[in-house]
């Protein structure tokens, strides 16, 4: 009985650590309240059940939940039943409008990050949203924006390194 | 490798935490992690700033969804207990106790960390509190003093009569030295002029101490600092007899019988 209720306890405190981040990028991928919220719920499912897969040695955790919360997202946004409710939504839905939604309330402590996250270049934004929040892969970057598979690694690159220099 | 710098550089490292590698390219790149370190810094490094950016761009999901998701995981688990639970996956359930505990000690950590640094800043504030305090003793302590030893002088200037006044004159050690012990046989009160002393300053670890000589024997009479500044008299132990008093320099707090070698002052009655 203890160690059942030691489980739920460290069930809700990766749920309460993770959650926001997860959700964020999920959300941004599909683009839709109901949908999003399902994929929370599978994404933290799938963590659960394939726990013993997780290879500390190979990457942090988070790296490892974040990559579950993109693939089951972006599945979905390859499966024919979301391409089809989605032609009456607005799928170009820009990001910023996410954050007018009711439901969905901003961390306040993230708010200085996100006025640090808007110094990146534009040019270097795009393509790390469109890799990290849309699924994309740089092949489809490539075709998307029109510019060298090459230009998309290092711009993608290049975003990452100004991330590093203003998170540090 | 031939060049870790334009492999460092050439974004397959960046690839290979967004997941976008062919199963053949992630191996690769996992062996290389495992032989060259500064592969595996650049990866942690990838990792935690993207990391960052997903924290920056969190958005908090409804309670009800926590709820909701919790309930999913509880049942989950109740499904799978009685499947694999008894007999084939012993070890399922260590993989939620080492979750579980890896959380838990996630959570146990930052706790510490703040703890001990709210400790730190207790501790901080204590010895503050504690040398102000100490501070202010002292200074009652040295007021006390003063107080006292102008209360003696008044005393003694009030009934100068019933005092006998015995100068001490320095002795080859100390030939400057002088001072005035006030003795008053019936109230068997024996006082020195502290505004009058003439003694050489004495270190920390020493201290004068004043001897009445009684039928050739040396009696305690207490110890005294050698102080430029001080006033007023101060009280020594009694005694009834003397025929002279003498000072020693001894180790601070005074000695039982006196160090002749370190005689400093000596006059008769």
């Amino acid at each position: 009985m203890a160690l059942r209720k030691k489980e739920k306890v460290g069930v809700e405190a990766l749920y309460d650590m993770y959650s926001s981040s997860l959700y964020g990028i999920i959300f941004r991928i599909v683009q839709h309240e109901e949908i999003a919220q399902d994929l929370l719920q599978d994404t933290f499912l799938r963590i659960w059940n394939s726990f013993s897969s997780y290879d500390a040695s190979k990457g942090r955790l988070f790296t490892w939940m974040v990559n579950i919360a993109r693939n089951i997202s972006i599945d979905k946004t390859r499966s024919k039943d979301f391409r089809n409710s989605s032609k009456t939504e607005d799928i170009e839905n820009n990001v910023l409008s996410l954050e007018m939604q009711s439901g969905n309330t901003l961390n306040p402590e993230t708010m200085g990050l996100k006025e640090l996250v808007a110094k990146l270049k534009p040019e270097q934004k795009i393509i790390l949203d469109l890799v990290y929040f849309r699924g994309f892969t740089h092949a489809e970057v490539s075709e998307e924006l029109e510019i060298p598979l090459g230009t998309v690694k290092t711009r993608l690159r290049n975003a990452i390194i100004s991330l590093r220099k203003v998170f540090n | 490798m031939k060049d870790l710098k334009s492999y460092l550089e050439s974004g397959i490292l960046e690839q290979y935490v967004l997941g976008d590698l062919s199963n053949e390219e992630l191996l690769e790149v996992e062996k290389n992690a495992l032989n060259y370190p500064e592969i595996r810094s650049e990866l942690l490094e990838i990792e935690s700033a993207l990391l960052s950016y997903a924290m920056a761009n969190a958005i908090e999901p409804s309670e009800a969804l926590r709820n909701k998701v919790l309930n999913s995981l509880e049942k989950a688990e109740s499904e799978i207990r009685p499947l694999y639970g008894a007999s084939s996956k012993p070890g399922q359930f260590y993989k939620y106790a080492f979750a579980a505990s890896l959380a838990l000690l996630f959570i146990s950590v930052i706790l510490l960390i703040n703890l001990n640094s709210k400790l730190n800043d207790s501790y901080t504030q204590i010895a503050v509190l504690q040398t102000g305090n100490q501070k202010f003793s002292n200074q009652v302590n040295h007021i006390d003093e003063e107080l006292r030893d102008t209360r003696n002088a008044l005393h003694f200037y009030q009934n100068q009569a019933a005092y006998k006044l015995v100068t001490l004159k320095g002795s080859a050690k100390a030939p400057a030295a002088s001072m005035l012990v006030a003795f008053n046989p019936e109230e068997e009160e024996v006082m020195i002029d502290l505004s009058s002393l003439k003694m050489p300053s004495n270190d920390k670890e020493h201290q004068y101490q004043l001897w009445a000589m009684v039928d050739g024997k040396p009696v305690d009479l207490g110890v005294f600092d050698s102080e430029v500044d001080s006033t007023g008299m101060k009280k020594m132990k009694s005694i009834k007899y003397a025929q002279a008093f003498a000072v020693t320099l001894e180790l601070r707090g005074g000695s039982a019988n006196p160090n002749m070698d370190q005689m400093m002052a000596i006059g008769s009655i």
